[in-house]
């Protein structure tokens, strides 16, 4: 018979806590909206399988090794990667490979949109720190303005290793709702002539141009901010390998099955980082309220400055001010939303590719800032 | 060896209050401190970190710049020293109705190939015993008229 106890006291039902459920009712939420919404299925299949696995209760610290936060289990071996920001880079190197910079070399004007689309970051900042967090939670609470999952995670592991499941959700979270988030902010902010504006056609870019691009992208802007080296570096090696055409097979390997391995054990760890017992904090909650204000922050930043720019610019040259909102970094996601919002307005008014301009921009914008709050925390750590 | 682990503990809820007590430890209390952002040199280092990025972006951006001016007048040499006519302002681009009817036309001219053509036969003779089950009598859902 107590054999038969032992065995029930070690079964999730006896471990169960209803913060377990809110938790499983989440990850079911994430599964939904991946698969009926087609929100980002690529991140939110595995988080959200991930939050499940994470919320499966159990008998936690009587040495099992089967929590996330339990040293020698394979889901800890699998953190690792999360917890050390050795993921972020590998995914940067990845995107790198599959990015195409040819729309910003074209229009390299529109560059600035993904710096003021940072605005975001450094507001949210200074909104963490009012609110009690420290400097180093509250860095790594302002990068989910940046829309950047590899970046927020890299940046918390570095600063905020406590927040790290709660920032990575949220920045996740958002990436994922940009199609929600987004649309009103634009609507808000821009007249309907302006979203009628139609932008010049990029031109052609040079194979010189695009191979030049990330050696002296990568020098420029890691000599500023030498913190987003393990993220710029990777991101500039991996569109060096696409550009320069004589190394197609590790172009692909990193585009394609790397990207795709390193995204699973992200998402699925990273979900499974939320277990009830040490996420539901009222601090987690107030982490995902400053995200959502980061991001729309954020996405205000980029379309009010492409409406500055439009003051100096004249005719032809003028912007769509809709593409300021892609300056945050959730590529291509924000571009697609600026795209289908143009083409409701009118039909034939392709914005897409200008749009990516400031999208892979922001992407740069984002790490560079991430390096830059490295570089001024991590002396007080 | 877990049935000794687990007798030293006092309970399963001891367990968990432990857990929560520690979580909540590391995370603190929510205040609010305006103060902070100039204690902390909070605003400094948005103000300025703000800028930097600027700066990063901006120069990156003179370069692209200067680096397609550059490109553009060496061609431009390059075209005259060889006696041929220069059209630095020759435009490539195709409106979005083309690009779209040519990918239309892509995809249907692949869509009609077949590279690889199955040569196995599939078709078989399927015999369908009487069922009521399946039977369209019962499936009716109005009598005929007699």
């Amino acid at each position: 018979m107590d054999g038969v106890t032992q065995f029930l006291r070690f079964t999730s039902f006896a471990n169960f806590t209803w913060g377990h459920l809110v938790m499983l009712a989440i990850g079911c939420l994430f599964i939904f909206l991946a698969i009926k919404k087609e929100y980002e299925p690529l991140l939110l299949i595995p988080i959200g399988f991930g939050i499940l696995i994470g919320n499966i209760p159990f008998f936690e610290n009587v040495g099992l090794q089967i929590g996330i936060y339990e040293e020698g289990s394979v889901l800890n071996y699998l953190y690792f990667g999360v917890t050390k920001g050795i993921y972020p880079p590998l995914i940067f190197l990845g995107i790198g490979a599959m990015t195409d910079f040819s729309a910003l070399l074209s229009n390299p004007k529109l560059m600035l949109l993904g710096a003021a689309a940072q605005v975001g970051i450094f507001l949210t900042f200074m909104a963490a720190l009012v609110l009690g967090f420290t400097q180093e939670q509250a860095a790594a609470i302002g990068i989910i303005g940046g829309a950047d999952g590899p970046t927020a995670i890299f940046l918390s592991s570095r600063l905020a290793p406590e927040l790290i499941g709660a920032i990575a959700i949220a920045a996740y979270s958002y990436m994922a709702l940009v199609p929600v988030i987004q649309p009103p902010i634009i609507k808000l902010l821009t007249s309907k002539e302006e979203r009628v504006i139609r932008m010049k056609p990029p031109r052609s870019v040079s194979k010189l141009e695009k191979i030049l691009f990330p050696i002296v992208g990568l020098l420029l802007t890691t000599f500023i901010s030498p913190g987003a080296l393990p993220l710029l570096g990777m991101l500039f090696f991996g569109n060096l390998l696409k550009e320069s055409g004589v190394t197609k097979r590790l172009s692909d390997t990193a585009s394609k099955a790397m990207i795709d391995i390193v995204t699973i054990l992200l998402g699925l760890t990273v979900g499974a980082s939320t277990q009830a017992t040490t996420f539901l904090t009222p601090q987690s909650i107030l982490i995902f309220v400053l995200g959502a204000v980061s991001f729309a922050i954020a996405t205000a930043g980029g379309v009010i400055f492409a409406k500055v720019m439009n003051l100096f610019l004249k005719g032809d040259e003028r912007i769509n001010p809709m593409i300021g909102a892609a300056g945050v970094s959730a590529v291509p996601d924000s571009a697609r939303v600026v795209q289908s919002l143009g083409l409701k307005e009118d039909s034939s008014n392709y914005l897409l590719m200008h749009a990516m301009a400031p999208n892979v921009s922001g992407v740069i914008g984002s790490a560079v800032a991430a390096g830059i709050l490295m570089g001024f925390l991590l002396k007080a750590v | 060896m877990i049935i000794q682990e687990i007798t030293k503990t006092d309970s399963l809820s001891a367990i968990k209050d432990t857990v929560i007590q520690s979580s909540a430890n590391t995370l603190g209390e929510i205040t609010f401190a305006p103060e902070k952002l100039l204690e902390s040199n909070g605003l400094m280092i948005s103000i300025v970190g703000y800028g930097i990025v600027f700066l990063a972006l901006l120069l990156l951006y003179l370069f692209i710049r200067t680096l397609t001016k550059t490109l553009f007048t060496k061609q431009k040499k390059r075209l005259i020293a060889k006696g041929e006519s220069i059209h630095p302002e020759v435009d490539l681009s195709v409106p979005g109705e083309v690009t779209a009817a040519i990918g239309m036309a892509i995809n249907l001219y692949f869509d009609s190939q077949h590279d690889i053509e199955s040569t196995v036969l599939t078709i078989k003779k399927v015999q369908r015993p009487y069922s009521p089950w399946s039977s369209k009598l019962y499936g009716l859902r109005h009598y005929p008229n007699k």
